[in-house]
Parts: structure tokens; C-alpha cells; sequence
């Protein structure tokens, strides 16, 4: 309120909070969360909007990324470039989504693209085999998988073509209240 | 029930590994055998009874080329094209229906717009339609779509830009609705003590959550709402009641020093503004303290209960599932992951869990269900019946030991101030070992699930908890209330608001040392002394009853000793500190699956029902029924809310200006027949919507049914294609 801060002008500010979840200090305090991860490469001045792009490894070197076994797909889904290298805006609208206040639609949908490896619009036999061992660190053996790959589409395609399309997904996530509190991030 | 060990390897931060160990455990059954080529036909009727619609897996991999193809330029099979459809669709309905409808239901709107934007990134016809149907709605409900549209920043930032730029014709007004509805959204925050929620111990809750997952967050969570509502009411009594009477003191009685005051409430304290007997019962100045004492506590409990129910129906809408819990092992796959979860160890932990849940849920498919014969039904009821005898009784004993203890506390009957404090020591002894005694019990029952078993100490806990309390009560209301005119002098509501704060400050002091001698000693001991270093696992439920339990006195207590609230907020930040300290130290993450979002409804359920309505009705019945003392306090003999009543009504003459008040009371909230006819409406309009929600489950069921059709449809056809294209093929 009393402080004036100059990395952002007033309109940028206020875009930021109309697109996403947070208050202008939370956007602050993400900012400089951004810069804290490459201070040589974030400018501290976005007034003229730079074209600022951190590199995968940096993201995934954040404290609450580091040990997720999806860290790399969150950060593919929420990227500009699909690659996993994000802009400040990206970064703001992936822990935006992933926040308390982000409704389960949202979050439903981005869920989808993240346990869908290959981008393909469909989560099917081979993208759930992945998410599988990425859950489970590749404990469980190869038939164990099968069987619970093809539970999985049993259970959950509706429209019988064998994977799961974003319907059946947020049909199923539907019937699970704690989607809510579990596919959230705290920063 | 067969156990099996897993032994777990895992480097802790130090560089040292700690050797955990996790037990999994599976119920008998015969040999797990993952058979996917059904030769067993036992093992096909376990599958299908599983199942609960029939399917016959299609062979895609013996699909010729030329069905492939076919299938793969089918429509569906791309998501873009379902938006499309959508987006067509809404324009055909809306052009038809736009004359009926008012255009500013964005709430209907919400799920076209939804997809909508998936597909506006592409097509530039349809951003058109998207930014038309924005420019009709509010600038808070633009926002609000905005912020809810799947797309990048970049294309939301640009939609937004053209939408106020749109708006441009009245651009300060825009700006106006916009700023209104920043400082609306702001104020409803502040409002419902969200500036608190989002500031008071963000930190420790993050680190709390990364090692621990969300089950053990919700207990912190609940610890800081009840610090809000304890806040709340502490500022309306001390705003309303205690700064007027502080400001114009009663000449002070004799101090007699007594030691342990301050645990006691004896001896400076009884005569301060820490307890009922101390208020003056004029008008100091211009400012009524009875009436003001009435009339803060009882708008501190309205307001408690209005911002509670305003909690349980959030969490509801959260909570609630229409449909019925088939599909474990997609969900399990799905959304057990807790993100929040980020050190090391925790996630391998966690890791470790979902996998050996898994396993157990396979294991549990290809079992056969087993039926429980005749023999072992009985054996089941009567350890169930054993151990639920034993708990009754076990309450039963310790009431009667409650009711005995007290005729020990006559007032001036007291020897010496130790004695004052036996009763709080019993009674918090008995709230804090005998829930883990039946939870010791417990492990000998066999449930069908984990839930129910979670339910059923909870249940027991409560009884507990409820008997104690209706015990206290009853023996407060009725021997002391009642008690004869000339033979004490002394209050006897201050004798009540004193045995009430000495039983929060006694729960305090026996929660601080369970802690550090359950927790800290015996955690160390099980660390060092057993070979496999477990550590303690946090018993939620137990915990949040204990809080709920604790609440359940301050607010029966903030009737006889207004300043109550401000030692439960004490009691919670040093509860706080503590058990978070305990926590890091002692305790692993937890093994079970805990249903965060539906335990938090039924802690708040908890809360309100049993724990604020009993307390309330509890206050309620004094300010009724029970006559004040008559040489302290406010109010002397005289009924609490006759003085209300009489107040209100006699309002028109002191004070032409606030008639409207007094012919409303007098007309409406005293008057039986529109009590009653309001009653009647709300029955109807929760009927009427009983009815709505029982009409739409119909139509889903109906859906579901027409979806399985139309999938079975599409088997047929593409069975059919396929012999049609081998027949082709061979010609």
C-alpha cells in the first residue's frame, strides 16, 4: 500500500491479479521467488517487459519441485514453449493453477495434460504405465502394472475407445474430493 | 491377516540412512495371481463381480489398416473438434434463447466459455464470440471467468486487454467496477479473517505440509480456525464489556492472598474483570454494563455461529460427491499424489504408500470375496460387543467419579487451594488416557475398512467427551444454581466461571505434559530401544476432539467469565508451538490414506453440532431459567433476559427513534405465528430442493445409461467395419 515498488507498472499489477489467484504482494513475493533462482537473468525492472526465459533446470532446482516425480511434465504443461523453460508469466500461471483458490475444472484440466506424456489429448495404456512409475519409483513389477493400467481404463472410459479422454477425467475427479487439497502447491 | 514387511532404505538430509519400516497388511487369500488370459473361470467371476458393467476388451492390435484408418479420422477423436461442437451448439441455443434469457447468467455460460477458450487460441471467429460474450457480463464476473479460462497468461493477458478495451466507451466506469469489486473481494477476505488465514504462520504450515502431507495440515489448519473464532469473540467482549467496566472500577474488595491464583482463579482474580461477579449492575455514565453484558455475549455467539455455518456449507460444497465410490484404483492412480509433500524423504514415503496401496487393492481384486459363515459372524459381534461394553462402562465409571469429586468443592469448604484443582486433574487425566485406552482396545476388532474404524473411535471419544461434560453441566446448573438464598454470600457463578477456568488452564497444563512425556520420552525410547527406529504416528482425530472438546468449555464459560477467550487464545498458540515442535521431532508421516476434505466437514460438522449447539443451549438455559445471585454480578435476581426483553420493549418510550425496533421485536421475534410461518418456508424451500437434487440424479443416472448405449453402439460398428473391410480384403 504505502510502498512503491518499480519492477511492475500499475497495469501490469493489475493484469496479473485479474488472471490469476494471487494478491498483488503474493505476485511481488513470487517475483522476487522468480529471480531468486537466477538473479543474473531476471532483470529487476519488468516495466518494458522483458523477454526473460529460464531454463528447465533452474525450475526444477525450486524446493517445492525438486523431489516431484511429475516435476518435468508441470513444468512442459505450464511452459510457452513445451519444452519446460518458463517465462515469469508461465511461473506465475502454473502456481496460480496449482494454488488454494484455482477451481477443480481448472486444476482437472491441467492435471490431464500433465499425466498425458504425450501430448496427444487422450491419457492412454502408455501415458498411465508412465504415470504408474513415476507414483511408484518403479516398484511395482510389469504384470502389476498391466493389471492396474487396464483397471484404470475400466473404471474410467466412459466411451469405451480405450483411453481416457478430458471428460472421463473430470468425471472421475468428480467423485474425488481430495483432488482439491492434494494437487495443490504452497508457496 | 497376513502382514509382510517392507524394509526401507531411505537417506535422510544428514547423509545418514534411516531404516524405516512400513507394514502392509493383506487379508488371506489365496495366492495373488495376476491371470489376464482368464483361464480360471473362478477367477473371471472374481473379475466380473468387480466390475460394474460388463466389457469385453476390444482386440485393437488385430485391426486391419483400413479400419485403423477409418478409425482415426473419426470426429471424436479429436479434442478440438468437441470444442467446436460445443461452441456451435451454445450459438444455435443462445440466438433462440436470447430473448428468453437475460444476458447475464454466466453461470450456465461457464461451461461453454470454458471450452470455448481451449479452442480460441486457434480460431479467430470464435475469440470474437468469447470477447462478445465477456463484454455483456460485470466486471467481476469477467475477472472471475477470466481467471478460470484453461489458457496461457499470454492469451488471457490479450483477451483481457480487448475486453476493457471494448468497455472503453466508459472507461472511468469500468475502472469503477473494477475497483469496487477489488475492494469487495477484499473486504469479505478481511471479513472472514482472511488477512489472519493468509499471514499467521504461512511458514511452519508450508514446512509442516512438505514433511507431512495434507491429513496432519488439517489439524494446524483447524487449530487456527478456532483461534479465529476465539479472537472474534474476545474482541466483542472486550470492546463492548470490558473497557466500559474497566474504565469505571467498583470500589475493590478485600484482597485476600491466596497462593496459586493464577492456576486456581482464586483470591485476585475473583474479584477482577476475569469473572461474572465483578461487573456492576448500573448504568456507569451513560453506558448499561447488564445490558451490555447480555448483549455482547450473546452477539459473540451469533456471530460464531453464523461464520461456522458459513464453514461447514463451504465445506460441503467441497466435499460432496453425487456419485457413488466405485473406481478406487483410477482415483488412487489420480489424485492421491499430494503435491504439497516436498522434502525427500516424505515424497519416497509417500512413494512407498501409494505403491503398497496399490498392491493391496490388486491383491483385494483377485481374492474371493470371502463369506463370513455362522462361527465367525458370532465370534466378530461379540468382540465388537466386548470391547463396546467396556468403553460404556468405563464412561459410566469415570461420570460417577466425576459427580463424587465435586461436593468435595463447597465454596470456603476448601482446606487449601490444591484441593480446587483435584477435579480439573481428573477430569482432564480421564479426556486425554482414556481415548488412547480405547484405541488399545480397539486393535483387537476387525472392521471392513479403515474408515469405519475411524468413525468408531471417534464416536467413542465423543461419548466420552459429552458425558463429562453433560456431568459438569448438570451438576453446575442444578446444585450450585439452585442453592439455597442466605447460606452463602458468595456468587455462584463466579464459582462456576472459576471451575470453568481452572479446567481449561488444568487441559493446558496435562495436554503440555502428555506431550512432553508421551511424546518427546516415550518417542525416544521407541527410537533408540527398538531395533526398527520407528516413530510415532499422529493420531488426528484424537487431537482435533481434543481442541473441540476444549473449545466446548469457552464457550459454555464465556457467560460467567467474560475473558475466557483470551486464555483459550493463549492455550491455542502455546498448543500451536508445541505440538508442531513435538511433531518434527517425533513423529513420521502417516501410512494411511487420510480423506483430508471429508474429515475437515466432519470436524467442522463436529464443532457446530454436539460441541457450539450444546454450549449454547447450555447458555441459553441459564440465561432462562436460573435465577442470578443476588448480592453480585450484573444482574441480582433479576432474569437475564426478562431484562433484555424488557429493555426492547420499553425502548419506544425512552427512545421515540428506535421504535421500529421495538415494534419489530414485540410483533415479529416475539410473536408465535410468524415464527412459525417462517419456520414453515424454510421446511418448504429445503423440500423443494431435496426434490430438485433427487430429479437431477435421475437425469445423470439416465445419462450414464445413454453413454454405456452409445458406447456399446460403437463396439458393434466398429466389429462391424472390421469383418466388412476382412471380407473386402479376401475378395
Amino acid at each position: 500500500m504505502g510502498n512503491k515498488q518499480t519492477i511492475f507498472t500499475s497495469q501490469q499489477l493489475d493484469a496479473y491479479q485479474d488472471c490469476t489467484y494471487f494478491t498483488r504482494k503474493e505476485i511481488l513475493r513470487l517475483f522476487h521467488r522468480y529471480r531468486d533462482l537466477a538473479p543474473q537473468l531476471v532483470p529487476l525492472d519488468y516495466t518494458n517487459q522483458p523477454e526473460v526465459r529460464l531454463p528447465y533446470e533452474l525450475i526444477g532446482s525450486m524446493p517445492e519441485l525438486k523431489d516431484n516425480p511429475f516435476r518435468q511434465r508441470i513444468a512442459e504443461v505450464f511452459s510457452e514453449d513445451g519444452e519446460g523453460n518458463m517465462t515469469l508469466d508461465d511461473f506465475l500461471d502454473m502456481f496460480s493453477v496449482l494454488s488454494e483458490m484455482a477451481p477443480r475444472d481448472l486444476k482437472a484440466y491441467y492435471a490431464f495434460k500433465i499425466y498425458d506424456f504425450n501430448n496427444d489429448d487422450f491419457i492412454c495404456k502408455s501415458d498411465l504405465e508412465k504415470t504408474l512409475n513415476k507414483l511408484t519409483r518403479n516398484e511395482l513389477t510389469e504384470d502389476e502394472v498391466r493389471m492396474v493400467c487396464e483397471k484404470v481404463i475400466d473404471e474410467a472410459d466412459l466411451d469405451n475407445d480405450g483411453r481416457l479422454s478430458l471428460e472421463d477425467f473430470q468425471h472421475m475427479i468428480v467423485r474425488a474430493p481430495d483432488f482439491l487439497s492434494t494437487f495443490h502447491i504452497r508457496i | 491377516m497376513a502382514a509382510s514387511r517392507i524394509m526401507e532404505t531411505i537417506p535422510n538430509g544428514d547423509g545418514d540412512d534411516d531404516l524405516f519400516e512400513l507394514v502392509a497388511v493383506g487379508r488371506s487369500c489365496r495366492a495373488v495371481r495376476f491371470d489376464v488370459t482368464h483361464e480360471d473361470h473362478e477367477d473371471l467371476e472374481a473379475q466380473h463381480s468387480h466390475e460394474p458393467r460388463h466389457r469385453n476388451s476390444l482386440q485393437r492390435n488385430s485391426w486391419s489398416s483400413s479400419t485403423q484408418r477409418v478409425l482415426s479420422s473419426m470426429p471424436s477423436r479429436s479434442i478440438r473438434w468437441n470444442q467446436t461442437a460445443a461452441v456451435s451448439q451454445y450459438q444455435s441455443r443462445s440466438t433462440k434463447t436470447r430473448r428468453r434469457r437475460p444476458p447475464n447468467t454466466p453461470c450456465t455460460a461457464n461451461q461453454e466459455v470454458f471450452r470455448e477458450a481451449q479452442n480460441c487460441a486457434v480460431d479467430g471467429t470464435q475469440k470474437e464470440e468469447l470477447l462478445n460474450k465477456l463484454q455483456d457480463l460485470s466486471a467481476g464476473e469477467c475477472v472471475r471467468l477470466l481467471r478460470e479460462m484453461p489458457l496461457s497468461f499470454s492469451e488471457k493477458h490479450e483477451i483481457r486487454s480487448l475486453v476493457f478495451c471494448l468497455k472503453a466507451e466508459e472507461p472511468i466506469s469500468a475502472n469503477r467496477a473494477l475497483c469496487c469489486h477489488q475492494f469487495k473481494a477484499c473486504f469479505l477476505k478481511v471479513l472472514c479473517g482472511g488477512w489472519l488465514r493468509f499471514q499467521l504462520w504461512q511458514k511452519v504450515l508450508k514446512n509442516i505440509s512438505a514433511r507431512f502431507g495434507t491429513g496432519v495440515l488439517s489439524y494446524f489448519i483447524f487449530l487456527r480456525r478456532m483461534l479465529h473464532y476465539n479472537i472474534l469473540l474476545f474482541l466483542i467482549s472486550g470492546i463492548f464489556l470490558l473497557l466500559p467496566q474497566i474504565s469505571n472500577p467498583p470500589p475493590p474488595s478485600k484482597d485476600n492472598d491466596t497462593d496459586l491464583w493464577m492456576v486456581t482463579g482464586t483470591g485476585i482474580l475473583t474479584d477482577s474483570v476475569m469473572f461474572y461477579g465483578h461487573y456492576t449492575n448500573h448504568t456507569s455514565g451513560n453506558y448499561n454494563i447488564p445490558l451490555a453484558y447480555i448483549f455482547s455475549i450473546g452477539t459473540g455467539m451469533f456471530v460464531t455461529c453464523v461464520m461456522l455455518v458459513y464453514s461447514i456449507s463451504k465445506s460441503f460444497g467441497k466435499s460432496f460427491c453425487t456419485f457413488k465410490t466405485t473406481g478406487n484404483i483410477a482415483l488412487k492412480v489420480f489424485c492421491s499424489w499430494d503435491f504439497k509433500v516436498c522434502r525427500k524423504r516424505s515424497v519416497k514415503l509417500q512413494s512407498v504408500n501409494i505403491c503398497t496401496q496399490l498392491k493391496e487393492m490388486l491383491s483385494e481384486l483377485s481374492c474371493r470375496k470371502q463369506k463370513r459363515n455362522l462361527c465367525s459372524t458370532l465370534g466378530w459381534l461379540s468382540v465388537h460387543l466386548l470391547v463396546w461394553s467396556i468403553c460404556l462402562l468405563s464412561i459410566a465409571a469415570c461420570m460417577i467419579a466425576v459427580y463424587y469429586i465435586h461436593p468435595k468443592i463447597k465454596p470456603g469448604g476448601h482446606k487449601n487451594n490444591v484441593e480446587l484443582l483435584t477435579l480439573p486433574l481428573v477430569v482432564s487425566c480421564i479426556s486425554h488416557l482414556l481415548p488412547g485406552f480405547f484405541d488399545m482396545l480397539s486393535r483387537g476388532e476387525y472392521y471392513d475398512s479403515p474408515s469405519v474404524h475411524i468413525y468408531v473411535s471417534i464416536a467413542r471419544n465423543l461419548l466420552l467427551k459429552g458425558c463429562i461434560f453433560s456431568v459438569l453441566c448438570y451438576y453446575w446448573l442444578t446444585k450450585i444454581g439452585y442453592s439455597q438464598e442466605g447460606q452463602n454470600k458468595q456468587c455462584w457463578e463466579t464459582l462456576v466461571g472459576q471451575e470453568l477456568y481452572r479446567l481449561v488452564l488444568m487441559d493446558l497444563i496435562v495436554s503440555l505434559l502428555y506431550i512432553i512425556f508421551a511424546e518427546f520420552l516415550w518417542g525416544l525410547c521407541i527410537g533408540n530401544i527398538t531395533f526398527r527406529r520407528r516413530k510415532l504416528e499422529f493420531d488426528i482425530a484424537r487431537d482435533v476432539l481434543e481442541l473441540i472438546y476444549g473449545q466446548t468449555l469457552v464457550w459454555f464459560g464465556v457467560l460467567f467469565s467474560p475473558l475466557l477467550p483470551a486464555v483459550q487464545i493463549g492455550k491455542l498458540f502455546l498448543l500451536f508451538y508445541f505440538k508442531k515442535t513435538s511433531l518434527m521431532k517425533n513423529f513420521q508421516a502417516p501410512r494411511k490414506h487420510w480423506r483430508a476434505t471429508q474429515m475437515s466437514l466432519l470436524f467442522i460438522g463436529l464443532l457446530f453440532f454436539p460441541s457450539f449447539i450444546g454450549a449454547l443451549t447450555c447458555v441459553v438455559y441459564t440465561m432462562w431459567r436460573i435465577k442470578p445471585s443476588s448480592h453480585c454480578g450484573p444482574f441480582r435476581n433479576r432474569n437475564m433476559l426478562e431484562l433484555g426483553k424488557k429493555w426492547i420493549i420499553n425502548l419506544e418510550n425512552s427512545n421515540p427513534s428506535m421504535q421500529w425496533l421495538s415494534w419489530a421485536y414485540v410483533h415479529l421475534v416475539d410473536n408465535p405465528l410468524f415464527l412459525f410461518i417462517i419456520a414453515g418456508l424454510f421446511l418448504t424451500i429445503i423440500y423443494i430442493h431435496m426434490q430438485v437434487l433427487d430429479g437431477q440424479k435421475m437425469i445423470i443416472e439416465k445419462l450414464q445409461e445413454q453413454i454405456d448405449h452409445e458406447g456399446e453402439d460403437k463396439k458393434f460398428l466398429i466389429a462391424k467395419i472390421q469383418a466388412l473391410n476382412e471380407e473386402s480384403a479376401q475378395l
